[in-house]
């Protein structure tokens, strides 16, 4: 009989206990921890002790000495699978770049190490250096080394942000352009449109403020457009011949293109619904934040890597799934989110189309020239950045005054922070624990919203107050047009019928973790099909998975 | 000699013996018989200056600045210029720098150790390397980026320089370090742990409620 | 995984601080009307100072020094890292060694008072293997501390760790008592029954120790390089008393990675 095989999560001293005890009853036990040594010695929780015998030490000679434990530090755990009673597990064991055996603690490298840094295993009671041992009673040296900084880390696709900040210090702005387009063919569009998780990360908040990294990044791109240099994206010599479909211009299917070009790919069409390029970059965020004509430019330096897009070609209309699926070798579906989601409350449907129309066809008409001329009053309802973008759009347009309706207070609302400021400093007016309750109108038309005025209640599963309405606060606003800015969800009809690609309860796509391949060989996803209505940074990186799962696929046939 | 090979150290010890200022003049970038002991010399004097800076010397007492055996008027021009700064100054530890005498010389002491140090000499070194090249793991830093890990030294090893000089002199408690630097007490207690770690420092005993470092006397 | 999981050293640069660049934009007139873009983009000068306050943060620089000093030759760069795949029959899950913990309420004075320490702290500080050698002293200063409270630091969050996390608040002063000769120490919980009804044997010898039924308020330093001042409730009044350092006992807490895990493979962390 082959013997049981353990995997144990966690070198700590409860780890290491049950390592012994399960390795004693016959098993083959591996114990995996994250730092570079098994547990240290504790004071226990569960007896009173005395003075002389505080300590309970883990039992590690005998992990150590046992044949049939194998002991991974420094390992990460970095995906786990069951199936058919097994537990799969992929783990990373880091290098620590020392080898213990030939160390004769001298000590002479921790004296010279130039980096101090707060020790965990004393919990920053001092300072250990780059190299260094992590429990002193182990004594096992590593050389600690981050893979990249946190700044990086956080970004999503991982840009090299400690360069390209520095090559800008350096006074070499066109030399950070080029790092950053080694990961994203958008800089200045991200540079403008990005809500930078990397900044929320940035350590150097901890002294004063974080770096503009955003800004900086636009800064990048603008030098160049300032210089008037127009650059030409390079592809290798080497070509393949497969052909790539992408559905979507947007941020995720220009970069899966983008990314793809750059390995060799000379058969890529965009498909794109609409007449323009950049997907809710260009329909969905206003001219005031991204001027269209920088961003045509960006997807211009793409198209001009040799691959085409097919503008006004909607899939499921102008050619089906399944005809795209024969005609090219791998396909990628990258059709954000595009469908408002509707208010639910009596008159919506009555008025559809006759004064109530969603955030994403507001913006999209209104980036399109599409939207008639600004009549009475606005109302948008919602708290996200679409809701924001829509009623600084309407103020512009013209509209008599702007309202925005939002059922929580300022402090819940998801926008960013300097987006609603950038409203109320417009003259924008927002309306905190408020609510539509109807749609009013004559027939024909909207003529305005009866509204509730809200509290906040006992937190909701999300932890945020839930709001509650307050009885016999009703109120009327009168309003021309109602936006109403809830949340956006993915249009999957050009799928078909009977497709044979799996959507889950969300409408999404569930893609593989890192290929971004759906549960159909040879299609992809990424972007808002697959994450929901996200930033787009985030459909940046989807595409870049894609890109390389569509790589490692076609070139593994 | 080659401007190249002025040492840091000897720099620092200069001043330590009360030198005004001190210039440094090599020859133009690429005229450089050895191809790049100017760069050198240029690197090594922007760090020296600023670690003058840091510790509280004025930075225009150190200079470096470029021209061939030639060009006898732009030489006498570069030390006139020099003279009237260092005149301008006045002596040092005077008005013309943040720190006075005497404390000035214990300083500068502190920064000769620094400099004459292995980890900023073993780093500035690496400058090249670093820039173009790329470190162990292949990364390639921007200046910005070295400027910082040299900054990073100079402020930490002249915290720790400091701490051990004061220790050389005997035995102290946290608090005595902390009320005899200017460095504040967490990070005195911190730097102490660390170099207990590396068998620098030593506890001696505990007099009172007051632990009381010594140095060890391998680093005595 | 990441080093400094409490928090992050940063070397006091001496251009820090400098608060960030602003954005300059186009005023609110000009832009009723149009769809002229707001932010304008930073000028050259304010680019580069701003991207002057990048922190580079880098740990290990590859310098190779310690390698030059290696004399046995064991520091090796090119050790690589390794991926691999494995099966198994069983997985077990613990908490491992984070030590993560719940957050302490702010009133507290941890992260604000470098007197004010927890309990995984003091436990390293007892240990004869531990940054200080075993010896008691406050991190503010560096000295021996006289007078030291144990407060229990989250009292709102349920009792089930407050039980546990006393018992290690009395052993970590057994130890420190039997360290400092003249070390006094008052351990204030809301658990003191509870824990007098389940050791009644042990507690009743404990020395050098007062034990007070009661909850912890705020501690605050009302002089500059003073005692710190504890609050706490006891018989319904609330009660001030002045320590030298303060020990929070803290409420352990999965990190959410090894939580993911459990919850991916339906298992309790144990």
């Amino acid at each position: 009989m082959e013997e049981k095989k353990v995997l144990i999560v966690g070198g700590g001293i409860e780890g290491v206990r049950t390592a012994v005890k399960k390795a004693e009853a016959g098993a083959n036990v591996t114990i995996i921890e994250k730092f570079p040594t098994l547990g240290a010695q504790r004071i226990p929780r569960d007896r009173i002790i005395t003075p002389d015998n505080a300590f309970e030490n883990p039992d590690l000679d005998k992990v150590r000495n046992n044949p049939k434990v194998e002991v991974m530090t420094y390992s990460d755990i970095k995906r786990v699978t069951q199936n058919d009673g097994k537990v799969n597990a992929k783990i990373k064991k880091k290098s620590i770049r020392v080898d213990n055996s030939k160390c004769n603690d001298c000590k002479a490298c921790i004296k010279v190490c130039p980096v101090n840094m707060y020790d965990d295993f004393d919990e920053g009671f001092t300072f250990r250096t780059a190299v260094d041992y992590f429990n002193s009673t182990a004594g096992e040296y590593n050389i600690f080394k981050e893979d990249m900084p946190v700044c990086q880390r956080t970004c999503p696709v991982n840009l090299d942000i400690r360069t390209y900040v520095g090559q800008i210090a350096d006074g070499k702005a066109l030399n950070a352009l080029e790092t950053i387009r080694d990961r994203l063919p958008l800089p200045g569009s991200i540079g403008r449109v990005c809500p930078h998780p990397c900044e929320t990360a940035c350590n150097r908040q901890y002294l004063d403020e974080p770096i503009s990294i955003c800004f900086l990044k636009r800064y990048a791109a603008d030098v160049e457009l300032a210089q008037n240099i127009e650059p030409a994206y390079k592809t290798p010599e080497k070509k393949h011949p497969e052909k790539i479909a992408i559905i979507g211009a947007g941020p995720a299917g220009l970069t899966c293109a983008y990314d793809l070009a750059r390995k060799g790919y000379q058969h890529i069409t965009i498909f794109e619904a609409l007449p323009v390029p950049g997907g809710y970059l260009w329909v969905g965020i206003p001219e005031y934040r991204l001027p269209k004509k920088l961003l045509k430019r960006e997807v211009d330096l793409i198209a001009a890597m040799g691959v085409e897009i097919k503008y006004n070609a909607r899939v499921g209309k102008d050619i089906t799934m399944d005809q795209l699926r024969k005609d090219f070798d791998a396909v990628f579906i990258g059709a954000g989110c595009h469908r408002g989601l509707k208010l639910q409350c009596p008159g919506e449907d009555d008025y559809q189309g006759k004064g109530i129309v969603d955030c994403v066809t507001f913006l999209r008409k209104q980036a399109l020239g599409e939207l008639p001329k600004p009549n009475g009053k606005l109302i948008v309802i919602g708290g996200g950045n679409a809701a924001i973008d829509s009623a600084r759009v309407g103020w512009r347009m013209g509209f008599d005054e702007v309202y925005i309706l939002y059922r929580r207070t300022k402090k819940e609302m998801p926008a960013n922070p300097w987006e609603i400021d950038a409203a109320e400093h417009e003259g924008v007016i927002l309306q905190y624990l408020a609510a539509p309750v109807e749609i009013l109108g004559d027939g024909n038309k909207v003529t305005g919203m009866k509204c509730i005025k809200m509290e906040l209640g006992e937190p909701d599963a999300s932890g945020r107050r839930r709001p509650v309405p307050m009885e016999g606060s009703e109120y009327t606003i009168d309003a021309g047009t109602i936006v109403p800015a809830l949340s956006q969800g993915t249009d999957l009809s050009f799928l078909g019928e009977n497709s044979d690609i799996a959507v889950n309860r969300w409408n999404t796509f569930d893609v593989d973790e890192e290929t971004g391949m759906t549960n159909v060989p040879g299609v992809f996803a990424g972007g808002d099909v697959v994450t929901g209505a996200d930033i787009a940074i985030r459909a940046v990186a989807g595409g870049k998975r894609a890109a390389l799962g569509i790589d490692q696929y076609l070139r593994s046939r | 000699m080659c401007t190249g090979r002025v040492d840091p150290a000897l720099v620092a010890g200069a001043f330590k013996k009360g030198l005004d200022g001190l210039l440094v003049v090599g020859c133009y970038f690429g005229d450089c018989h050895y191809i790049s002991g100017n760069f050198q010399a240029r690197a090594k004097m922007d760090i020296t200056r600023k670690l003058l800076k840091h510790i509280g010397v004025n930075e225009d007492r150190l200079a470096f600045r470029q021209c061939s055996s030639g060009e006898a008027s732009v030489f006498v021009d570069i030390i006139g210029k020099f003279v009237d700064r260092i005149h301008e100054l006045g002596p040092i530890g005077g008005g013309g720098d943040r720190l006075k005498a005497p404390e000035i010389f214990e300083k500068i002491s502190t920064a000769q150790a620094v400099l004459g140090g292995e980890k900023i000499r073993w780093v500035i070194g690496k400058r090249t390397p670093f820039l173009e090249s790329g470190n162990m793991y292949g990364e390639i830093f921007t200046e910005h980026e070295f400027n910082r890990a040299i900054d990073m030294i100079i402020v930490e090893e002249t915290e720790v320089q400091e701490i051990l000089a004061k220790l050389r002199e005997g035995a102290q408690s946290v608090k005595d370090l902390a009320k005899a630097l200017a460095i504040p007490t967490e990070r005195i207690f911190r730097y102490i742990t660390a170099l207990k770690r590396k068998d620098m420092v030593a506890l001696e005993k505990v007099s009172g409620r007051s632990p009381i470092f010594q140095i060890t006397p391998q680093e005595v | 995984m990441i080093y400094e999981k409490n928090k992050r050293y940063i070397i006091p640069f001496d251009d820090v601080p400098t608060g960030r660049a602003n954005m300059p934009e186009i005023s609110v007139d000009e832009r009723k009307g149009n769809f002229t873009e707001v932010e304008t983009g930073f000028p050259e000068d304010v680019a580069l100072t701003e991207a002057k306050r990048c922190l580079s943060c880098r740990r290990c620089l590859g310098c190779a020094l310690c390698w030059a000093e290696c004399k046995p030759e064991a520091i090796d760069f090119s050790i690589p890292h390794q991926e691999m795949e494995l099966s198994f029959d069983e997985v077990v899950i613990t908490s491992g060694q984070d030590n993560a913990f719940e957050r302490i309420s702010p009133q507290l004075g941890y992260g604000n008072y470098a007197d004010v320490i927890t309990d995984l702290h003091f436990e390293r500080m007892l240990s004869p293997t531990g940054p200080t050698d075993g010896l008691v002293v406050s991190p503010r200063d560096g000295e021996v501390p006289k007078k030291v409270a144990i407060i229990q630091g989250n009292v709102k969050g349920g009792d089930d760790h407050l039980l546990s996390s006393l018992v290690l608040g009395v052993n970590e002063a057994i130890l420190a008592v039997n360290k400092v000769d003249d070390l006094a120490i008052s351990l204030i919980s809301p658990v003191c029954q509870a824990f007098k009804d389940r050791f009644s044997g042990e507690a009743a010898k404990l020395k050098g120790l007062t034990i007070i039924e009661g909850a912890p308020e705020s501690v605050e330093r009302p002089q500059e390089g003073g005692a710190l001042t504890l609050t706490y409730s006891q018989d319904g009044g609330s009660k001030k008393e002045d320590f030298d350092m303060v020990v929070v006992l803290t409420k352990p807490k999965i990190s959410p990675e090894v939580a993911a895990m459990a919850k991916k493979l339906k298992q309790d962390v144990i």
